[in-house]
């Protein structure tokens, strides 16, 4: 058996393998096809300060090796978050990480203040600054260096527990974001969100996505994603956590070396949500075979050409 | 519902465009429930096409699966290529069901292009429940109908082109064959403008009338959120969810004609 710990911030992991925030719903919906206590994290859908419908239909199509969503946030929001999905983790032995978002800072502190009052075990946060899809979803705040060490800042003074800033790809310097993200007093940064990406049938004209956009996944961003990933890791201290189109253990490999501590499969869950335990299983063999080590002794040892 | 290796018994061509496949599945056979659930196959291990692709069944028989699906994309073209004896990623059974068995009325079924394997299901699950029914069939032509008009058998088929049965939309089929029928509960599946077509005259006629949504499909278990349809509810609000919009692949595909917006 290979070591696949990992920490992130003060928190130690099982395995480095965790889901991603939109790919996995709340957590427990696919307990029937998935044993989940096994993941190295769960990261829940991202919630809001109050319900939301999301965006009309048509919200999802295949791209090559990848898809455009524009789900628009769907979700309950965070009172019913509190009220019936907090209660369930105490059953889970995965640790869960609860996805933020919000339109403005206020709403991002209300969402954690409202959590942090409620009794609960969830591991920490995850903030989406980065969804490409919805005002609400803090878009303009992971473009922003300053929003985002503010917002960061801010979060910080409300919570103890691990705080991970989301990154968006969809912007000129994302290493310059997570600067501002770990001088904000995050934890970890979470690289990367979706590309904003188009699709059209041209039998009729139409776009693929109702409002023209969406966020491209899928193993298509890999490459984007990995690059990411490094730019960040040669920029900051704090541990990073890779996405972008994983969808087996070589790609996880792939990440650590580019620089990430820990990784989220997205949407390879829609293909089988079981993937996620075939992926840690398929990397303890991988490590095992090659004499690897374990997690830590690979992060960011990718060797470059001088 | 359980992701199952399937193995393939036949897959064949049935008429212009259609395909019949025939697997042994017996995990999902097992659970399965009624016409209008579906399978979600995986149709090639590559992830050029990371997205599994909905098909609704046709028939169950012991640990047997049939689906009926028409070719219309890459991927459907591919699944033709699949010989027996050959392994398919399956998840199922997924989504509800037609519900029906009150005998008060008849069931109308109507089918039409990609509708007609949750249809034919039904169809043949009254016949083994000794329940009469109406079948009305829509195509555009009649190479693409693979059983016969026989009004006499309350077997209405109507064809765009007149080549078969009725010609037009399955409207006119369906208004002659209730010329016949007691009280009617019509059950359709099939393209957008067919449904849609079928709801307004289901609404006008009031007659009580069930659908099965055709919608583009990600994970066909409710996390990924992609496949939702519209409903006719007063519930929403600023700060609804799940209210205006529904999830097909785990509230459907089957409702209420009156409970969805088509198109």
């Amino acid at each position: 058996m290979a070591d696949l710990r990992t920490k992130i911030g003060a928190v130690d992991f099982e395995n480095p393998i965790f889901v991603a925030s939109g790919t996995y719903g709340y957590g427990t919906e696919v307990s029937e096809l998935a044993d989940i206590n096994d993941l190295g994290a769960i990261v829940t859908k991202s919630i809001t300060r109050y319900p939301r419908e999301g965006n009309p239909p048509p919200r999802i199509v295949e791209t090559p090796s990848g898809m455009l969503n524009s789900i628009g946030l769907a979700n309950i929001g965070v009172e019913a978050y509190i009220e019936t999905m907090i209660p369930l983790y105490e059953e889970l032995e995965t640790p869960i990480i609860m996805n933020v978002a919000g339109s403005t800072e206020a709403e991002y502190c209300e969402i954690l203040e409202m959590t942090e009052s409620a009794s609960s075990n969830i591991t920490g946060y995850e903030i989406n600054i980065s969804c490409p899809n919805v005002k609400a979803g803090g878009m303009e705040f992971g473009v922003d260096c300053d929003l985002t060490e503010q917002l960061t800042s801010r979060l910080r003074k409300l919570t103890e527990r691990l705080l991970i800033m989301k990154l968006s790809p969809n912007v000129t310097d994302i290493a310059a974001i997570g600067i501002a993200a770990e001088r904000g007093g995050a934890d970890a940064l979470s690289a990367i969100n979706t590309l904003v990406g188009m699709s059209i049938d041209t039998t009729n004209k139409e776009s693929n996505i109702h409002f023209g956009f969406g966020g491209l996944s899928g193993p298509a961003i890999k490459p984007v994603g990995l690059v990411c990933v490094h730019k960040v890791y040669q920029a900051v201290d704090i541990p990073l956590i890779g996405i972008g189109g994983i969808t087996c253990a070589n790609d996880v490999l792939e990440y650590v070396l580019a620089g990430a501590a820990a990784v989220q499969v997205g949407t390879a869950n829609y293909r089988d949500p079981d993937v996620g335990n075939s992926i840690i299983i398929e990397l303890d063999t991988l490590l095992d075979k090659n004499n690897m080590g374990s997690i830590p002794d690979l992060v960011g040892k990718v060797q470059l050409g001088s | 519902m359980k992701i199952e290796i399937a193995t393939v018994l036949e897959n064949k061509l049935i008429a212009s465009n259609i395909w019949k496949m025939k697997m042994t599945a017996p995990g999902i056979a097992e659970q399965y429930k009624g016409a209008g659930q579906f399978i979600q196959i995986l149709v090639q291990s590559s992830w050029d096409n990371p997205l599994r692709r909905p098909m609704s069944i046709a028939a169950v028989d012991g640990d047997q699966i049939v689906i009926i699906y028409k070719v219309f994309g890459r991927m459907t073209q591919v699944i033709t290529e699949q010989e027996a004896g050959e392994e398919l990623d399956i998840l199922g059974p997924l989504g509800n069901t037609f519900r029906w068995g009150d005998d008060e009325f008849t069931p109308v079924l109507v089918g039409g292009g990609v509708g007609l394997a949750p249809i034919l299901n039904m169809y043949g699950e009254c016949t083994a429940a000794g329940q009469n029914a109406v079948l009305v069939i829509g195509a555009r032509t009649g190479a693409e109908h693979f059983i016969d008009h026989e009004p006499q058998n309350n077997v209405f088929l109507a064809t765009d082109d007149g080549t078969a049965g009725i010609t037009g939309t399955v409207i006119p089929a369906i208004a002659i064959s209730l010329k016949n029928t007691g009280k009617p509960e019509i059950f359709a599946c099939g393209p957008e403008p067919m449904l849609k077509a079928v709801q307004e005259f289901a609404a006008a006629h009031e007659i009580p009338a069930q659908l099965s949504v055709e919608s583009y499909m990600g994970c066909g278990i409710g996390i990924c959120q992609g496949c939702v349809v519209e409903r006719v509810n007063g519930n929403v609000s600023e700060h609804s969810y799940h209210e205006k919009y529904s999830l097909v692949c785990i509230d459907g595909p089957v409702y209420k004609s009156e409970e969805v917006i088509i198109g």
